[in-house]
């Protein structure tokens, strides 16, 4: 759920400016002269609602291909999804797409430009044949698919976002979201037309620039915690934090026990840190409670442990003595949310 | 008949090629446009006896981008 919000507030911020002058720039902006020119020519005057129709219609129809394309990266994904290490993998393919995608739309270097989809030339050129082809209400639908083709920088890297769902649905819903998200920015800019792209175009592309690059650093924590790093920058904040719990309380927050308890909610794992005893065998007990997030996905990469929990249960999961000073890292399927194990010393120590 | 490439280095995304297409409809004589937002070019076929390069470069110029040869 927490994803669907990143992506639709995604789709109505970066999303929709960025895609402004790739999708909205050019094809709204058509499609709205095209749509006045026309129904000015039948009806002899401005009527608001026969304006509004087609770009309604144009944005169902480009809410529908993305939500069917998402399934089908979302399945994509789901084939390729095999263990953390891929996830992993695929996640750090996703934040060097998403960083070099950044540091095109901030015109680092001509080279970036590779980091964009270009369309060929015969693609390009049904869609301005159709953008000519004004007169009826399949044209907007017929437009409003084919937006498919010319992804925008934010557009495509959550396309990345749904094959790393590796879900036909999960993929699916997330690019509805964003898409939806990315609707307002499509109706109004069909409204005011042309002169918005190029006002805004300078300042919203840095921001979506910006907000890119945080996304990229994202991907790499995610990678990083589904290989069990300690190195992620989640886990290495959590460091921070509890080190500077430690120091204000003068001891240390929890005590090592055989029998550890795991909460496992909507926004991750409570407490993030738990301390084992070192060279004996223990018992982690995982409890849900109406969650319904990644956090169910389960993983302990170390151990090459994971499984999908209920809903509402409990799960056991035993794990063997470890070295003292081990740090056992867990994380969910996705690597957004994690935390860790530490070995402390053993029970008589 | 001609064959023009032209330099775009201010396309910003691979759609700016899409709107540089347009110059064959806004320039009575522009027979065919290839822009590449790859390569920072465009190729334009045109008929030299109803426009010229300043014409295409002009074109460019109202499409909101810096064509030169």
């Amino acid at each position: 759920m927490a994803a669907l919000i990143a992506a639709l507030i995604t789709g109505f911020t970066t999303g929709g400016l960025s895609c402004m002058a790739v999708q909205g720039g050019l094809l709204a902006s058509s499609l709205a002269q095209l749509i006045e020119k026309d129904l000015l020519g039948k009806q002899g005057g401005r009527n608001q609602w026969n304006i509004g129709l087609p770009i309604f219609l144009f944005l169902i129809s480009k809410l529908a291909a993305y939500t069917i394309l998402g399934g089908l990266l979302g399945g994509l994904g789901k084939l390729f999804q095999l263990n953390p290490l891929s996830q992993a993998i695929l996640q750090f393919i996703i934040a060097f797409f998403i960083i070099g995608n950044a540091l095109r739309m901030l015109n680092v270097h001509p080279l970036f430009r590779y980091f964009t989809f270009e369309p060929p030339a015969f693609i390009t050129r049904l869609i301005r044949k159709k953008t000519r082809q004004a007169g009826s209400f399949t044209t907007p639908i017929m437009l409003g698919a084919m937006t498919v083709l010319i992804p925008c920088g934010v557009t495509q890297t959550m396309m990345a976002a749904a094959i790393a769902t590796g879900d036909v649905l999960g993929g699916a819903a997330l690019m509805f979201a964003f898409t939806l998200g990315a609707s307002p920015v499509f109706f109004l800019l069909s409204y005011f037309a042309t002169k918005l792209g190029a006002l805004t175009e300078k300042y919203f592309t840095r921001i979506a620039a910006v907000v890119l690059i945080v996304f990229g650093l994202l991907a790499v924590n995610s990678g990083l915690n589904l290989l069990g790093s300690r190195y992620s920058f989640s886990r290495l904040a959590e460091s921070v934090v509890s080190a500077l719990e430690m120091r204000h309380q003068g001891q240390a927050s929890a005590t090592p026990s055989t029998d550890l308890v795991l909460n496992v909610v909507d926004r991750g794992y409570r407490p993030k840190r738990l301390h084992a005893p070192a060279g004996v065998p223990l018992t982690l007990t995982l409890v849900t409670n109406e969650v319904h997030s990644c956090s169910r996905a389960f993983l302990i990469p170390a151990l090459d442990y994971g499984v999908i929990l209920s809903a509402t249960g409990e799960e056991k999961v035993r794990i063997p003595p470890q070295e003292p000073g081990t740090i056992l890292p867990f994380t969910c399927s996705m690597g957004m949310y994690s935390g860790e194990i530490i070995f402390d010393l053993s029970p008589e120590g | 008949m001609k064959r023009v490439e032209l330099r775009v280095t201010d396309m910003h995304c691979s759609s700016c090629a899409l709107r540089l297409q347009e110059l064959e409809d806004l320039l009575a004589g522009v027979i065919r446009v290839e822009a590449s937002y790859y390569k920072s070019k465009m190729t334009v076929t045109f008929d030299e006896s109803n426009v010229t390069v300043k014409d295409l470069i002009d074109g460019a110029r109202k499409l909101g981008y810096t064509a030169v040869e």
